[in-house]
């Protein structure tokens, strides 16, 4: 009983804040909302005993929403609404609308069909900790690796993006008139 | 040099020194050296080591103000008192008006009349505390050493006239045995009796 | 069955509640008498003997001072902010185990409100979140030193979650779980299986990082008077700013239990004191330590905290996980 409450609740208010996202013009209320949304959905993780899943939710999700946040702090004053110049299209509006019932329709399968079943349903013996990683270092061993070399990849991009300048330091250049002073 | 005789040295700059600064590291490997210097350093443990000393040895200065009090300086410039003569109790203002005429906030008013021996009296004597700037002149210029400054410096009040009026300055007579000189400005120096001459009566 | 298990999950909740937010406010006097002893003072001394009646002098002070809220703030988020700290310290709680299981009249109590599998994940994410109270206040508060608390605030959340995850690693890698209690046992048996002797470096990045993570004295850049007035809490007043203080406090004992169960032995007897007691020595000796840091400690500048997080203490951290996964497999 107590499941299903939670259940209701934090579909509620999943979608209440994702509708938020969407529509709202304040970049403070936008991301606040999409932080909240995030954190909501990691309820439905523990909700069906995946608690690892949750917690990395949680834990991925608080970060990314946060550099998010930077962004926003740097480019716009989020204490006031945006103001869009380029309305929005219907033609949008109708595919992402559609895509959205796909996936629907998609994830109904499993209910109106017997014939789909877990290829890794859930065991007793051993901690969905595990049971991830098992998983991710057998049967997804080679998509694993590849997002990890993606993100190496990424990495190294953005470190040689912004270190063209990185040996200028402003705050050592203090330290050159010391060391002015100090040949003297 | 010992005691007092270094500070009538006014020749300082022979106690200059350089402060060695040591060479900014240039090269990446001296800047890397330099941190592994400066982080195996027990600094942090000693700064944490002397703070836990003055704990430990609970050498407390503080002065729980309401309830302690610091000695104030005998020429503390507080609340003014009007004294008496100590042999016969009567008040020593003789209604000059010196005090009045050389306050520069210009904030005493006396009135004065003769009493039954033909003798200048004050019959009030108040100082606006809210323009009085304490700066002792009243005291200093005073021939009789009648007013002088008090100890008080808790001036905070209900009213305006509460230090203000002559009765709260004046030295009850109840309380003349505790009545002090005041060794501030205008009060005779500690040698002044062996200082002092006769005055010629020649003039 | 079900519904006894309700209850007593409510009366733990309600418990962890009242006992931490008294006890966040006993550790403001604490701090406040340590930090005066160490400065030669005496600290608060007149409201009841000793001054120990001015955490509720404050209390009343905090919830009868006005609620203000400024002009050009975003007034939901501006409310919110502070709940998010206080709430989230405490939800940190429910995963931790703090003392052995004891029984009272034959029913045997586990002093945890939650026990999941990946308590360690769940404290750190949720305290992680934590720091989205500073950033959504200083970024509502419509204030420049508010939003400058707010940069400081992401840029310190972002940086030393990373120094805690790694850190904390090696200890996960050895002990093979991310169950706080399963760390607990492991550890059982005396002194000498303390992880803190197999894992020292470790133990010293995860404190670290938990002063940032707790923004405390050496690295309380978000609310650093001398530079953005209060950071993030400038515009705050009454209880809302007390929220923040609350959540604050909440996690140095959070802090405090993590640090004596991942490293320090947690629950276990410790030569003739009881676990119980043994735990919680462990964890007022922490909060004193975060109070002794603050007495004798200067405070970093940002890209002194930033040099201190990328160029030493993450490397650090790498190459102790990668020594700890050689030596496992190799020994």
């Amino acid at each position: 009983m107590f499941e299903v409450v939670a259940f209701y609740l934090f579909a509620a208010l999943t979608i209440v804040m994702f509708v938020i996202t969407v529509t709202s013009k304040n970049a403070l209320y936008a991301m606040s909302s999409l932080a909240a949304g995030m954190i909501f959905i990691s309820a439905f993780f523990f909700l069906l005993d995946a608690d690892f899943l949750g917690v990395v939710q949680i834990i991925v999700y608080s970060g990314a929403v946060m550099a998010l946040y930077a962004f926003a702090m740097m480019f716009m004053d989020t204490t006031k609404e945006v103001k869009e110049n380029n309305p929005p299209k219907k033609i949008v509006f109708f595919l992402s609308g559609m895509i959205a019932l796909l996936l629907v329709l998609i994830l109904l399968t499993p209910i109106i069909s017997d014939k789909v079943k877990a290829l890794y349903p859930m065991s007793d013996e051993i901690g969905n900790t595990e049971a991830v990683g098992i998983v991710l270092f057998t049967k997804y061993l080679v998509p694993f690796e590849v997002a990890a070399i993606m993100l190496l990849v990424a990495m190294i991009a953005g470190i040689i993006l912004a270190s063209k300048r990185m040996d200028e330091s402003i705050t050592l250049k203090i330290d050159q008139e010391i060391e002015q002073k100090g040949a003297e | 040099m010992s005691g007092l005789e270094q500070f009538q040295d006014r020749n300082v700059s022979q106690n200059y020194y350089r402060v060695k600064i040591e060479p900014y590291p240039k090269t990446p490997w001296e800047k890397f050296k330099r941190v592994v210097r400066k982080s195996l350093k027990p600094d942090l443990l000693i700064g944490l080591k002397i703070t836990l000393l003055e704990m430990l040895r609970f050498n407390i200065h503080t002065i729980q103000y309401p309830k302690e009090k610091l000695p104030v300086s005998p020429r503390f410039r507080g609340i003014h008192r009007l004294l008496r003569l100590l042999e016969s109790g009567n008040e020593r203002c003789i209604g000059c008006g010196l005090c009045e005429k050389i306050c520069i906030s210009n904030c005493i008013r006396i009135d004065t009349k003769p009493d039954e021996n033909g003798r200048k009296i004050p019959t009030e004597y108040t100082i606006n505390f809210g323009r009085c700037i304490f700066c002792g002149y009243c005291a200093e210029v005073c021939p009789e050493l009648a007013i002088v400054h008090g100890q008080e410096y808790e001036y905070a009040s209900e009213q305006r006239a509460q230090f203000a009026m002559k009765e709260d300055m004046l030295t009850p007579l109840d309380k003349l045995k505790e009545q002090k000189e005041y060794p501030g400005f205008g009060a005779p120096t500690p040698a002044a009796d062996k200082l002092i001459k006769k005055t010629p009566l020649a003039y | 069955m079900e519904t006894a298990f309700i209850i007593e999950t409510i009366v733990k909740i309600l418990v962890v509640l009242g006992l931490f937010s008294a006890l966040a406010g006993f550790a403001t006097y604490v701090e406040r008498k340590v930090l005066a002893f160490m400065q030669r003072r005496l600290g608060p001394m007149h409201v009841g003997p000793y001054g120990i009646l001015q955490v509720l002098a404050d209390g009343i002070k905090l919830f009868t001072k006005e609620d203000f809220i400024p002009q050009g703030a975003v007034r939901p988020i501006f409310m919110i902010a502070p709940v998010i700290t206080a709430a989230t310290a405490f939800i940190a709680m429910a995963a931790i185990p703090m003392f052995p299981e004891f029984t009272i009249g034959g029913y045997t109590v586990r002093p945890i409100i939650s026990d999941m599998n990946v308590g360690l994940l769940f404290v750190l994410g949720v305290m992680g979140i934590g720091l989205y109270g500073p950033l959504l206040a200083g970024m509502a508060s419509g204030n420049k030193w508010s939003l400058l608390g707010a940069a400081r605030t992401a840029i310190q959340f972002l940086s030393y979650e990373v120094v805690t995850g790694l850190s904390v690693l090696a200890p996960v890698m050895i002990v093979g779980s991310l169950s706080l209690i399963d760390f607990n046992n492991y550890q059982a048996g005396g002194v000498g299986n303390w992880l803190v002797w197999k894992q020292p470096i470790a133990f010293i990045l995860f404190l670290i990082a938990g002063f940032a993570e707790t923004n405390r004295t050496p690295f309380d850049l978000l609310e650093h008077e001398a530079e953005v007035i209060s950071g993030y809490a400038t515009e705050y007043s009454g209880m809302r700013w007390g929220l923040f203080f609350i959540g604050e406090y909440a996690n140095m004992f959070t802090i405090g239990f993590l640090v004596s169960l991942i490293f320090l032995g947690g629950f276990n007897d410790l030569w003739f004191i009881p676990g119980a007691i043994a735990i919680l020595l462990k964890v007022f000796f922490f909060i004193f330590l975060f109070i002794w840091a603050r007495a004798s400690w200067p405070h970093v500048r940002p890209d002194q905290l930033m040099w201190l997080c990328w160029k030493v203490l993450m490397p650090i951290a790498v190459v102790n996980v990668v020594i700890t996964g050689i030596v496992m497999m190799f020994f």
